[in-house]
């Protein structure tokens, strides 16, 4: 099966999720990541994606929603990868969405 | 028949030339190989090494290193020291013979095509000695190695390593292919002799050495002496090329030392300062590696660029800064990936380590120390599989290590920043400012794919941590793993800890 199949849905008169891979970065970690999404994903799952491989595993985990930051941008989360515009290859920084003052 | 005075002989034999008669010099000596750009062909006439050495002189002092090196190895053959040695300590041998032993015999090629296409017959004739010392090292690293695979089969990858597609081995291939074969024979010599041998060695060899024999290690202190004693001599073809190219074409000069430093800069720090300020034992490290980089390296190299009327690199800043992250951080990726490398990486961050590290490294707990914290609480929880790996680190596409350079803030906060650059139709990434900037410039000679790429482009099957082990030719009696969990997590056992992951549902 190609990573292309596994994407696709029953209608093949739908085009398939894309696979995006993304070089990302999670808030004060110490290293740039390879995180595969697709292009149907929103921000949260994406950040969610991401901070799977990380958060309470090298960076301890605070109690505050994630946000993606790509080109210094900070995405609404219920935006696609699509809709953001992310290609392949792109890099994204996740953060903490830490309310002023906390 | 009366044999004649070395005086009155050593003059043309060690610089013998010819007229050509039935072909150019251009035949004998093409561009692509001999390189003398825009350095006049008469100009090479005056190559002279400062150090000259007769053949006969050549054999009786190998011979007698070669017996010195092969006598104290087959007396600690018999000695149960190895079996006291750390595993920190082992871990740092292990690294070096991966990464050295064919790297050596790459360099007898280097060596070679010097002794062929060099410019001049004294460089030729002085390279053909290297040949000679490069096949040594070759076989005395692999030799000394292969001692102890009946005892520790990770010892295998001393002459498996550099023959896999391991990212460590990659990332050695890519810097030694551009260094010592696809290069021309000017570039090689400032490349290889001047810049890695005269800088770097002294950082394998030297600072290694000292804290070899301080962890017990008189087996591997004895190797990497003798190898040394030839890296001194040989590595003079550097100074008269550079001196002759300097003079005729500084701007070639300046580019070629400056990005052959950068790339050995960031190899070595992998390489040479996580053994220095991790895998060596507390108690017998006798310097830090910003330290040693301090006294040995950068005073010399310095100096070295002034000798030649050359220019600090432009990316000087930025290295010096890279002094106090780069080896910390592929210390904690070779620790997090731990699976993918053939020694076993001790974290070495127990209190004390800490201290040591903190008062050498003033930023180091602000930038390292609390990654660890999550790291030593999952271990404390009994979380390890919380620690390891489930996808690749993003490697950069010029040193091919991984993308994992932190920098300051102007509010004073430490964050792993990406340095892109569009080309070609794709994306690429890249761990520092000076890694994307020497890509740009050698953007054509540009021809190996990172593990990311061969990844990305589906050459690596199944598309998992198993298949990714499996490409780089891991297997389970091989791959590293922490030798000692509790001596660095034990002392912090018990305190509070918030936000860990939580053990995974089997």
């Amino acid at each position: 099966m190609s990573e292309q199949d596994a994407f696709a849905g029953p209608d093949a008169g739908e085009p398939a999720p894309q696979l995006i891979p993304l070089n990302a970065i999670f808030a004060t970690d110490f290293v740039q990541i390879l995180v595969p999404v697709t292009t149907e994903n929103t921000m949260a799952e994406v950040a969610a994606a991401v901070a799977y491989h990380v958060e309470g595993k090298r960076v301890r985990a605070l109690p505050y929603d994630k946000v993606v930051v790509y080109h210094g941008e900070r995405l609404p989360t219920e935006m696609t990868v699509a809709a953001a515009g992310i290609q392949p290859l792109d890099s994204i920084a996740v953060e903490y969405d830490i309310p002023e003052g906390s | 028949m009366a044999l004649l005075k070395r005086e009155e002989w050593q003059g043309f034999v060690r610089d013998v030339d010819w007229s050509y008669r039935y072909v150019d010099d251009e035949a004998v000596y093409p561009e692509w190989h001999s390189g003398t750009g825009k350095v006049p062909r008469a100009a090479w006439a005056a190559w002279e090494e400062s150090y000259k050495v007769s053949y006969p002189e050549y054999v009786a002092t190998q011979r007698e290193k070669e017996a010195a090196a092969y006598a104290v190895k087959g007396a600690l053959q018999r000695s149960r020291v190895w079996d006291g040695l750390t595993e920190g300590w082992k871990s740092a041998t292990k690294m070096h013979f991966g990464g050295a032993a064919v790297a050596e015999y790459a360099a007898v090629f280097a060596e070679l095509k010097m002794a062929r296409f060099g410019l001049a017959g004294a460089w030729r004739n002085m390279a053909v000695f290297g040949a000679l010392d490069e096949l040594r090292h070759a076989a005395i690293t692999t030799f000394f190695g292969h001692e102890f695979i009946s005892r520790d089969p990770q010892y295998d990858w001393t002459q498996k390593a550099y023959q896999t597609d391991n990212w460590v081995a990659i990332a050695l291939r890519n810097l030694f292919d551009a260094m010592m074969s696809s290069a021309n024979v000017v570039d090689i010599a400032l490349q290889l002799p001047l810049v890695f041998e005269t800088g770097f060695t002294n950082l394998q060899f030297v600072a290694l050495a000292a804290d070899a024999l301080a962890s017990g290690d008189v087996n591997f202190a004895n190797m990497i002496s003798s190898i040394q004693t030839d890296e001194a001599r040989h590595s003079q073809q550097g100074g008269p090329t550079l001196e002759i190219l300097a003079e005729h074409d500084p701007v070639r000069a300046q580019w070629v030392v400056d990005k052959t430093f950068w790339a050995s800069a960031r190899a070595l720090s992998a390489l040479t300062g996580v053994s220095m300020d991790y895998y060596t034992p507390l108690e017998h490290r006798k310097q830090s590696y910003r330290e040693f980089m301090e006294e040995w390296i950068i005073d010399q190299f310095v100096r070295t660029l002034e000798q030649y009327g050359l220019r600090k690199p432009w990316y000087w800043d930025e290295f010096m800064r890279g002094l106090d992250i780069w080896h910390h951080a592929l210390h904690m990726g070779f620790w997090v990936w731990r699976p993918t490398i053939w020694w076993r990486p001790m974290a070495a961050v127990s209190p004390d380590e800490r201290a040591w590290l903190a008062e050498k490294y003033p930023t180091w707990e602000k930038v390292f120390g609390d990654k660890w914290d999550v790291i030593i609480d999952n271990v404390n929880a009994g979380n390890v599989v919380a620690t390891l790996p489930e996808t690749l680190p993003w490697l950069c596409s010029t040193c091919h290590l991984p993308c994992c350079n932190a920098t300051q803030s102007r509010d004073g906060t430490w964050r792993v920043r990406d340095v892109q650059l569009s080309y070609d139709g794709r994306i690429y990434h890249f761990c520092t400012i000076a890694c994307r900037q020497i890509f740009w410039k050698d953007r054509s000679g540009v021809n190996h794919e990172t593990l990311v790429d061969r990844f990305l482009a589906g050459r690596i099957q199944p598309m998992d941590v198993g298949g990714v082990l499996a490409y780089m030719g891991l297997t389970p009696e091989v791959m590293g793993d922490d030798p000692d969990y509790a001596a660095w997590t034990r002392d912090y056992a018990g305190r509070s800890a918030e936000g860990l992951a939580l053990p995974a549902q089997l």
